[in-house]
């Protein structure tokens, strides 16, 4: 059998909305990296000037340009695997091994992904594919609506998840309630974005739904970059028509009629899970057009494959990536809700999000609204890794404390050392430590000691852990995964890790900190998207519980 | 007629100024006294929003916001330098400052290559604090004679990238790799002789920091004598772009594209730009030559050339009728001409053979 023809792959994918990122992976799949010749085809194919089009490629970490790359293990670098020697099992992996950064595996390290596989295991010869853990109940038996039938047998394939009542949201949605009466329902509800923002979710489909200009599309954000969280891949593995439930709920509230799901690189096997129901939901008349029998309901969803970027979990940034052009941020406004998608309507949620739909609108905004603890709405998936004896996805209700999540629910530390610090919104919130453990698991507590808790991802350090070296493995990454748009992230992730490195900057306390802190207020204050604004937490919150640990190392 | 009256007001450091919906608060402050810096900003471009050196306090908003992508709205209220916005801008120059091999270079590398040095300075920012890693690589190995690769320079900024793509169209160059690493590639990290860069100079004279350098105009750094500019229309073709001569002691040395032409608003062609050695070049015929009995050139003035050249045409009229005559019109002509030319070939000398060298 011969392989395809350059023009027979462009073909296949020139008309199809956001044709880029699919037909470069169609090349990089079909040789096992991008040549120069491909990428010459593809730029003539697709009408992109040849210049934008190779240096697109080199944004994406795992687009490989050497023959064989693909194939070339790729060996996690991130907080958690960090902390399990990946750097050894690296080495181990010989030649043609490199480092990449989180794959979104850290409760069970150390990651490595080799062509179309991840392999878990803490050296080369252990090294095997292990599918994602399913998350285990929380030992309150409380209520959940993330994970609330996730568990039940079958739950990934059409036939399980009808048994358990999927799909019955969006029939309940068609059949008795109009588009309005789903947002409201949603908006009650109080549901926010989870994938770190908190934008109020109704408020956002309301918006689209009222802005002029069609077609509209829902953009699943799948593309879970951030190290330390890995949530979405839990969901999307053992309940992938929860996430297609909910794009079409979003849909029907919003009269969108195209739906992509932005899958990052780094989740293969959710790639194959994706496609798989994707096929049975479009077979048995759920996607297409006039759903359920509605006349008019018309929703098609397209699964696109990232290729190694931490910024194109931005939303602008992840909107670039899909239309093929270069993933820097866009500067807001306008927002996406009126210029998203090809400049049209679009509403971007994250997985986390969408799944609750379906629950939601079953059971009632009262019933969501209740589930958190006192007056705060809902539930948040915690994604918890590091020194925990039972590392994992754990669905909370917002405010439960956070000694409660790690002690009572997850076993406390794993090693013989007391806990030392955690982090907040994976690495992104920087450190907890201290009395400041005592916060409970939402927005108000945790921001009011300067963190924040974002996507959910919490990383566990222990006493016997070198806290200026976790950070400036942080930092490290953030300036690996800074986009280079706006300078003071472009510069600032650089400098604070060369401070954090001691490869220069002031040899002396005083003035390590004075420069580390002015580059960090710059970049809060002025950084073109949150990468920029969350970086310099790190640097903050290690000045602010270890101080000590800075100046030691600084003599 | 009635005309619908769109204006709108906001307060702009305490003073209500009016605006037209659409305008970004940028351009609303430019028309105020009080200049805002940019380094990533080039008026003809799309706003980029990278250098946030424009980032303004809006009252209500948490964080400032840059002035050159926000839209002006309505009642909004601006405060375009504080003592905050003001430390920020410092802090942002030191960390670009700490970037480059150097902060100074000679005006003769490009019309904006000053702006860096020139923000360096008002805001006091030659510090030398955060020192660390150089980002950019100069391309030493492009010797194309027109546009120096000096990335060591290079502050990311993308003007080059957006001028070469939203103005001159070529898609030449583009951003490679991400964050402290970036840099600016033409197709496969190649020279620019071998991408689609048509050398128009246009990337050469948005460059806020002489990273991309006019190479013509640079073999005479650092001579003495001051540098005079001369607004003529470029002689090369009918589209009548504005240039700035630059001279020294009577002598061309560079041409920088007059960012105020009507016809151009700052653009240029690799001729208007960079082919201007001709008009001292010792070849260069200053007076009309006639070939005598001799068979020899010999200086003419130029009634005795075009009388000589009209007794030629005369003589191939009578001899040969008004077939054997052929006009070609210069593409360097205007409309006006080339009008002026066809009426002299057909009504003159009857015949319909004219063309122009355009279209060869």
């Amino acid at each position: 059998m011969s392989a395809t023809s350059d023009q027979d792959l462009i073909e296949s994918w020139r008309d199809e909305p956001a044709p880029l990122l699919p037909v470069l992976h169609a090349f990089h799949d079909r040789d096992g990296y991008l040549s120069e010749e491909s990428m010459r085809s593809i730029s003539q194919g697709l009408r992109t000037p040849i210049a934008e089009l190779f240096t697109t490629v080199s944004f994406y970490h795992h687009l490989a340009t050497e023959e064989g790359g693909k194939e070339k293990p790729r060996v996690c670098n991130g907080p958690v695997c960090c902390l399990r020697d990946a750097g050894k099992l690296l080495e181990e992996l010989g030649e043609g091994a490199t480092a990449m950064p989180c794959p979104g595996r850290c409760d069970e390290p150390v990651a490595v992904l080799r062509g179309d596989e991840v392999l878990l295991g803490l050296s080369a010869t252990e090294l095997s594919p292990i599918p994602s853990p399913l998350p285990a109940p929380n030992p309150g038996g409380l209520d959940e609506c993330v994970f609330g039938s996730i568990r039940e047998p079958g739950r990934s394939t059409l036939e399980g998840y009808r048994k358990t009542g999927g799909y019955e949201a969006l029939e309940k949605a068609v059949n008795k309630m109009t588009p309005a009466e789903l947002v409201e329902e949603i908006s009650d509800s109080g549901l926010a974005g989870r994938g770190g923002a908190g934008f109020p979710t109704g408020r956002k489909w309301k918006a689209v739904a009222e802005a002029p200009g069609n077609p509209k599309t829902i953009v699943c954000n799948a593309d879970e970059g951030e190290p330390g969280c890995f949530k979405d891949r839990a969901i999307m593995d053992h309940d992938p028509h929860a996430v297609i439930e909910g794009m079409a709920l979003a849909a029907r509230a919003t009269g969108a009629t195209r739906g992509f799901i932005y899958l990052r690189y780094e989740y293969p096997g959710t790639c194959a899970i994706l496609e798989r129901a994707l096929n049975e939901a479009k077979a048995a008349g759920l996607l297409g057009e006039n759903i359920l029998g509605a006349d008019g309901f018309d929703f098609r969803i397209h699964l696109r494959r990232g290729a190694g970027a931490y910024i194109c979990g931005e939303e602008g940034s992840l909107l670039n990536s899909l239309e093929g052009k270069h993933p820097f941020p866009r500067n807001r406004p306008p927002y996406p809700v009126t210029h998203g998608f090809e400049d049209l309507p679009t509403v971007v949620n994250n997985v986390e999000t969408l799944v609750s739909a379906p629950p939601i609108v079953l059971r009632g905004a009262a019933w969501y609204q209740a589930l958190g603890e006192g007056e705060l709405a809902g539930t948040k998936v915690i994604s918890l890794s590091g020194d925990i004896a039972r590392a994992g996805n754990n669905e909370v209700p917002m405010g439960l404390p956070l000694g409660t999540l790690l002690h009572d629910w997850a076993g406390g530390p794993a090693r013989e050392h007391e806990l030392q610090a955690v982090t907040m919104a994976g690495l992104s919130g920087g450190f907890l430590a201290g009395d400041d453990l005592d916060v409970t698991l939402d927005e108000p507590s945790i921001r009011s000691r300067g963190s924040f808790l974002g996507a959910g991802g919490i990383i566990v350090f222990d006493q016997g852990r070198d806290m200026v070296a976790a950070a400036r493995n942080a930092m490290e990454f953030f300036a690996d995964e800074s986009c280079g748009k706006c300078f003071p992230c472009r510069i600032g992730t650089k400098r604070l890790t060369e401070r954090l490195a001691g490869s220069s900057g002031p040899g002396e306390m005083a003035g390590w900190e004075a420069e580390v802190r002015d580059i960090g207020k710059v970049m809060k204050a002025t950084s073109a998207c949150g990468l920029g604004m969350a970086a310099p937490l790190i640097t903050e919150s290690l000045l602010k519980y270890f101080p000590e640990e800075i100046a030691r190392r600084l003599k | 007629m009635i005309e619908k009256d769109d204006s709108r007001t906001m307060i702009l450091d305490g003073v209500e100024v009016s605006f037209t919906p659409g305008e970004t608060i940028y351009e609303v402050a430019s028309r105020s006294p009080g200049e805002i810096p940019t380094l990533c900003y080039d008026k003809r471009l799309d706003p980029f929003g990278g250098c946030r050196l424009c980032v303004v306090e809006v009252e209500g908003v948490r964080n400032p916001v840059a002035s050159c992508t926000t839209p002006a709205s309505e009642g909004m209220e601006v405060r375009t330098s504080t003592e905050a916005i003001d430390e920020h801008r410092r802090i942002l120059l030191e960390l670009v400052a700490s970037e480059n091999r150097q902060i100074d270079v000679d005006p003769l590398r490009g019309y904006a290559s000053q702006e860096l040095t020139e923000l360096v300075d008002r805001y006091e920012a030659r510090t030398g604090r955060f020192e660390g890693a150089r980002s950019g690589s100069s391309r030493t190995d492009d010797d194309n004679p027109f546009i120096l690769r000096d990335y060591d320079l290079c502050i990311s900024c993308y003007r080059c990238v957006r001028v070469c793509a939203e103005e001159e169209g070529d898609h030449a160059i583009n951003v490679l790799n991400r964050g402290f690493e970036t840099r600016i590639s033409t197709e496969f990290d190649g020279s620019l002789k071998d991408s689609d860069c048509t050398f128009c100079g246009q990337c050469v004279q948005t460059c806020p920091t002489g990273a991309l350098g006019d190479r013509k105009a640079m073999r005479y750094e650092g001579e003495p004598g001051n540098i005079e500019k001369t607004r003529p229309i470029c002689p090369y073709c009918g589209v009548g772009c504005s240039i700035d001569v630059m001279t020294r002691d009577d002598r061309i040395i560079g041409v920088q594209p007059a960012m105020d032409g009507p016809a151009n608003l700052g653009a240029l062609c690799i001729k208007g730009q960079f082919a201007y050695d001709f008009v001292q070049h010792p070849d260069r015929l200053s007076t009309p030559l006639i070939r005598g009995e001799d068979g020899e050139l010999h200086e003419a003035t130029w009634d005795e050339a075009l009388d000589r050249a009209a007794a030629g045409f005369k003589e191939a009229l009578e001899k040969h009728g008004a077939e054997s005559v052929y006009g070609v019109a210069s593409g360097r002509a205007p409309n006006e001409a080339a009008y002026t030319m066809q009426k002299f070939i057909r009504a003159g000398f009857g015949t319909n053979q004219i063309d122009n060298c355009s279209r060869a």
